[in-house]
């Protein structure tokens, strides 16, 4: 009997799948992944009607990043919609800073026609893992965090853009700040193996060998809970330079190294700019400047606390940013196709991208790499959880 | 046996006291007895028993080449690839574990190392860009060398200790790809990077013949579909050879199979090289339409669902296991979505309404009674608290969208409500498999809408964990219901 | 030598191979009951500490704990106690009762498909994010022991003690009580000791809730100690609870507490001296090398199998 009625159950959802593929084909298909994202419509024509996709990781242990991107995203897309009378839509697609996640959801992006351009994904790594089928697709992806500077200078993958200065100068700059303002002699720098990091690492050891400094290298891995055989090595340096994307690790080294007793400065890089790290006295570096400090934003800031309540680290303007100049690469190339653009035509669009004065503070433009032009890295000090004193 | 001695039919408690029968005639009246159990299902159960497998299995081929043609749309199509790898995958496991009877909690260590090998050979991580022939086959001698490498320890483990050996080796397995980036070679100025670590080896080679190379993904779809044709076949030519019959044999009884003089230890290697052969061309097909390879594409969970379906088949036999990949792999890859998530999941409701309710007649009352249970508490509800049930559900637009919104529950903010919703509704099934009678009929009611409830509170917005939830809730269910598998043959032992 | 660093390691590694040991005990026993590989323990164990983390936020949170800190640790552990006893005693009710006879294949993938389950729900329930003891708040972790070589920040000393009087209430309670008598006469034949009047299920949930509540204490230290609590913690420190307790031969728990120990310090070895890249590397092969060499482990007894 049990037997026999399963078989029967596992015929009839076997049907529903198959009728539900073959009727799915012409529908258009949601990509979301954590809700929050509506599908759209059919494309009107001779009206800019479309969407984007914002990859990040909107969950894990980064999703304090993730999140503040995806609020910032949102709220671009609602001025934009607003300021210009369009209707694009958002999907949202979670990657959790996984790069076999992420080319998961870039295959899902590339099947759904309605999907003009990409926001992200957040990390460098992702950044590799979705190139080739982006690229494939000629889809535009611009990212408002992954800094790993082969991304722009390999020419891989030429439809990819970012708002954000890439490591080759990051690495200058925090090695800068450690040899001359910190006065440091021996440096234990640590990456995480994600491309972010060592990427970031080689250029700053490079940096600080050439300022004479004694730099010593290590390595954790993303899932490395306990470094105490690290930190008794590391405990007598005066600085322990740790480009590492999530903010908890490091607050998890930075306690250990206290109750070993040791008195090594951390300076982190972008990925530790979020509440996950609070070490009091630490120093982390971004790619963005505090935005509340910037005279021309302050309304857009105003506008955003109001929806959606205080912000602390500096990766969500980025994203604002970043959103902005897609949606207007997008419209310009709606407006010069009468109606429905290709992807390629966005691609084209976003490279003559020009805007005045972005939420940075700044013009946005891109250098024939996808790099913008003109960016620069800022250098906090921790006072607290979410305080930060601008130091350069 | 010096002294003959009357043999005894085991016991069948739901048949009703038949008289004595020898042990031969017992056997072979066993098709009798499956078809008077089956009642109402009796005709479906005599077409299957008398359709030839190989009809069954040209029928799935069939449906696969019509959805190849039909569908467009590029997620579709990879939905379908994903389904085929997954039946392949299934295929290769069940000869080890079904076949074998080898407990093999490794295998996916096969398919990733299948993978990475295509990589090596087809990719820009050496320089090497071996055509797509000479790399498929490379890849597929690679993975059986290394399956005849980790079938060697079950020369001396039995059972327990053989999953647990292969189970360290996957973990080594991805230890080793996560780790690969900072390998201290002697002689290689710095750490060397094999593998990629943790970023995998991105931007792989297309399949390509000659000059042309597979671009579109509906290739793909064709040259999984022919891979699964080919293996399908010769695993069925395989099964009824004498290999297949000493596997039968091994599996049955290791020990007698030995005091038959079979070369267990041979069989057992051949096993592992097969199953690992498959596993490594299904890897490389992974690769080329993925265009890349990450360690985490090779974590436990994915072995836990090659499981599942394997165990959902039968392990054993070939048709059952991809009607079990097929099912479960369509249905994971549908719950990403949360439209039809929402329709597979009501059709799991309702399936679990019959599971739940015995005998069938009072089906429709309590199908009744949650439907009119959740009008008359949304009603209840919206009058006295109307901001707690004024969300419009995820996909209102969608099927079925409308009916739920008048039906469930939804509070403003689902998240804290919706985790102590699902706790109960845990703890409320595990008290349902403890009653018996109208106390589990009457429960069933209100657990079915805490169900509903659960999904389009806090499920529906966390399609990846749901599937995780419905695999490890699905393999301890099954499992506890039917050892041998909804499709397998329950173990008689004759004592 | 560098003696300091060495001591260093050696409290590292005691500290881990303590909760190693914990975790293998309940795997250990659990198999020499019911020859059954719990591959859900190591979710037991993380919701332990998911339940210590719990009742110290209801009782303030690591700022501002309403209760002076030494109870509220105590609290803290008897939370996770509790809670891991009362999900092993869940799982072995549902999930692995029915299947004491089953072929051999049915309870390991009812286990293994248990994990997920659990993994999934603490996913669900308390999201991807890595929670935190936050101990540093509200224990001063430069106290301790500082003699000389040797230093021990308060949580780790609190760990090796707890673990040593928890393995000495355990080997009383096996050699000294009835219930202990019952436990060993039931691992060695299951079925003669239902003959002899001893209530095979009654040790069986008893067994699972031991194991539980070692467990759930290994879950409440482990966030004490290294702060960061994730619903994939049970995968990881299951897995090498596991190792202990195959490499000291399973189903024997003088083996599964020096398994654990030697696991523990291994990896702390390997991962000062060597490169922690490659630490899990190395305590896998260890379980591989003994598995081939000694296939019951170092203190295990020989199966004899009559055929």
């Amino acid at each position: 009997m049990k037997k026999h009625y399963l078989a029967a159950l596992l015929a009839l959802v076997l049907s529903l799948a198959i009728a539900a593929a073959g009727c799915g084909g012409d529908d258009e298909e949601s990509s979301g992944t954590t809700g929050g994202g509506t599908s759209s419509g059919p494309a009107q024509a001779a009206s800019c009607t479309g969407s984007i996709a914002a990859m990040g990781p909107y969950t894990g242990d980064a999703a304090s990043i993730g999140q503040e991107q995806l609020d910032f995203t949102k709220y671009a897309v609602e001025k934009f919609n607003e300021d210009n009378g369009t209707d694009f839509k958002l999907e949202e697609v979670d990657t959790q800073l996984d790069p076999a996640q992420a080319s998961t959801g870039a295959q899902r992006v590339v099947s759904n026609d309605d999907i003009l351009g990409v926001l992200g994904p957040a990390g460098s790594q992702e950044v590799d893992a979705v190139g080739p089928i982006f690229t494939r697709e000629n889809l535009a992806f611009i990212s408002p965090s992954a800094t790993d500077t082969k991304l722009t200078e390999s020419g891989k993958y030429p439809t990819f853009f970012r708002d954000v200065p890439n490591d080759a100068a990051q690495g200058p700059t925090d090695a800068e700040f450690i040899a001359d303002t910190l006065g440091a002699k021996t440096v234990w720098v640590i990456d995480d193996q994600s491309s972010y990091s060592t990427g970031l690492a080689e250029s700053t050891t490079t940096a600080l060998e050439d300022a004479g400094v004694t730099v010593k290298r290590e390595s954790i891995s993303q899932k490395t809970t306990d470094f105490s055989a690290l930190v008794s090595r590391v405990k007598d340096a005066d600085v322990a330079f740790l480009p590492w994307q999530l903010g908890s690790q490091a607050q998890t080294f930075g306690n250990q190294l206290a109750e070993q007793g040791s008195d090594a400065v951390i300076v982190g890089s972008d990925g530790l700019f979020t509440e996950d790290f609070s070490i009091k006295d630490s120093y982390v570096s971004s790619f963005a400047p505090d935005i509340k400090g910037i005279e021309s934003s302050q309304e857009l800031v105003q506008g955003y606390e109001a929806e959606f309540g205080k912000f602390s680290s500096t990766f969500g303007p980025p994203a604002y940013a970043a959103t902005n100049a897609l949606l207007t690469a997008i419209k310009q190339a709606c407006d010069d196709a009468g109606g429905s653009p290709a992807r390629e035509d966005i691609v084209d669009a976003m490279t003559n991208v020009d805007i005045e004065q972005s939420i940075l503070g700044g013009p946005l433009k891109f250098d024939e790499n996808g790099d913008p032009e003109g960016a620069k890295f800022y250098i906090f000090k921790v006072l607290g959880k979410g305080k930060y004193e601008l130091q350069s | 046996m010096t002294e003959p001695t009357e043999p005894q039919a085991p016991k069948d408690e739901r048949a009703p006291a038949a008289p004595k029968v020898g042990v031969d005639e017992w056997v072979a009246q066993y098709e009798r007895r499956r078809q008077e159990r089956a009642g109402p299902f009796a005709p479906l159960v005599r077409v299957w028993d008398l359709t030839p497998r190989p009809a069954w299995m040209a029928a799935v081929v069939l449906l696969a080449v019509v959805y190849g043609i039909f569908a467009t749309n590029s997620g579709d199509l990879r939905i379908g690839i994903n389904t085929i790898l997954f039946a392949l995958l299934a295929l290769g496991l069940n000869v080890v574990v079904g076949w074998a009877g080898l407990l093999d909690l490794g295998y996916i260590a096969f398919y990733g190392f299948g993978a990475y090998v295509y990589a090596f050979v087809a990719s820009e991580k050496f320089g090497v860009h071996l055509p797509t022939p000479a790399a498929v086959g490379v890849v597929i001698a690679a993975t059986a060398l290394l399956g005849l490498l980790l079938g060697l320890p079950s020369w001396r483990l039995l059972g327990d200790y053989l999953a647990i050996v292969t189970l360290f080796f996957a973990q080594i397995f991805l230890v080793v790809t996560t780790n690969g980036n900072r390998i201290n070679v002697p002689g290689h100025d710095g750490p060397a990077d094999i593998t990629g670590g943790p970023n995998g080896i991105p931007g792989v080679d297309a399949f390509g013949l000659g000059s042309t190379e597979a671009v579109e993904v509906k290739t793909y779809y064709w040259i999984a579909l022919g891979a699964f044709v080919l293996v399908a076949a010769a695993l069925y030519l395989l099964n009824d050879s004498r290999t297949g019959r000493a596997w039968r044999a091994l599996r049955e009884d290791p020990l007698a199979a030995e005091a038959m003089t079979m070369p267990v230890n041979r069989l057992k290697l051949l096993a592992f090289m097969f199953g690992a052969a498959t596993a490594g061309l299904t890897g490389s097909i992974f690769a080329a339409v993925q265009i890349g390879v990450f360690p985490q594409n090779f974590e436990l969970f994915l072995l836990i669902t090659i499981y599942a379906m394997v165990i959902l088949g039968g392990a054993g036999s070939i048709g059952g296991v991809v009607i079990g990949a097929v099912t479960i792999g369509v249905t994971l890859e549908i719950l990403r979505d949360a439209d039809w998530g929402r329709i597979i999941f009501y059709v799991l409701l309702v399936s679990a309404v019959f599971v739940i309710v015995r005998p069938w007649r009072h089906v429709p009352w309590v199908v009744a009674a949650v439907v009119v249970f959740g009008v008359l508490l949304n009603q209840i509800a919206g009058a006295v608290w109307p901001r707690g049930v004024g969300r419009t559900p995820l996909g209102a637009d969608g099927p079925l969208g409308g009916l739920v919104d008048d039906w469930v529950l939804l509070p403003e903010r689902p998240g804290t409500i919706g985790s102590i919703a699902f706790v109960l509704l845990v703890l409320g099934a595990l008290a349902l498999t403890l009653s018996r009678g109208w106390p589990r009929v009457a429960g069933a009611v209100p657990l079915l809408y805490l169900g509903a409830f659960v999904w389009e509170n806090k499920l529906i917005f966390q399609p990846s964990v749901t599937r995780f939830l419905l695999v490890g809730a699905l393999l301890v269910f099954v499992m506890n219901l039917r050892p041998q598998g909804l499709m397998g043959t329950a173990r008689v032992e004759i004592v | 030598m560098n003696w300091d660093f060495l001591v260093q390691q050696v409290v590292s590694g005691l500290t881990l191979g303590s909760m190693y040991a914990l975790i293998a005990l309940g795997y250990t026993m659990v198999y020499g009951i019911l020859k059954l590989l719990n591959f859900a323990h190591g979710e037991v164990y993380m919701m332990g500490a998911f339940a210590g983390l719990g009742v110290m936020t209801a009782l303030g949170g690591p700022d501002a704990p309403i209760v002076p800190v030494a109870l509220m640790v105590l609290v803290m552990f008897l939370a996770g106690m509790s809670a891991s006893a009362v999900l092993a005693m869940g799982l072995e009710r549902f999930a692995y009762r029915r299947l004491r006879n089953a072929p051999r294949i049915a309870p390991l993938i009812t286990a293994l498909g248990a994990s997920f389950f659990l993994q999934s729900t603490a996913l669900l329930l308390f999201g991807a994010r890595r929670r935190s003891y936050d101990s540093a708040e509200f224990i001063d972790l430069r106290g301790g022991i500082h003699w000389g070589p040797l230093n021990a920040s308060p949580t780790r000393l609190l760990t090796i003690s707890t673990t040593v009087t928890l393995m000495v209430l355990l080997t009383l309670l096996v050699s000294r009580t009835r219930l202990g008598k019952a436990m060993r006469a039931v691992s060695f034949d299951r079925e003669a000791a239902a003959m002899m009047g001893i209530d095979v299920d009654r040790v069986i949930v008893a067994t699972f809730a031991i194991g539980g509540i070692l467990a759930g204490a290994a879950g409440v230290m482990f966030g004490l100690v290294y702060f960061s609590v994730y619903h994939l913690m049970g995968f990881t420190a299951g897995l090498k609870g596991f190792t202990a307790a195959v490499v000291g031969g399973i189903g024997n728990i003088p083996g599964a507490m020096l398994g654990g120990l030697l696991i523990g310090l291994a990896e702390s070895f390997s991962a000062a001296y060597v490169s922690s890249t490659f630490m899990d590397l190395i305590v896998f092969s260890i379980l591989i090398v003994v598995m081939l060499a000694r296939p019951t482990g170092l203190l295990g007894r020989a199966d004899i199998k009559k055929v």
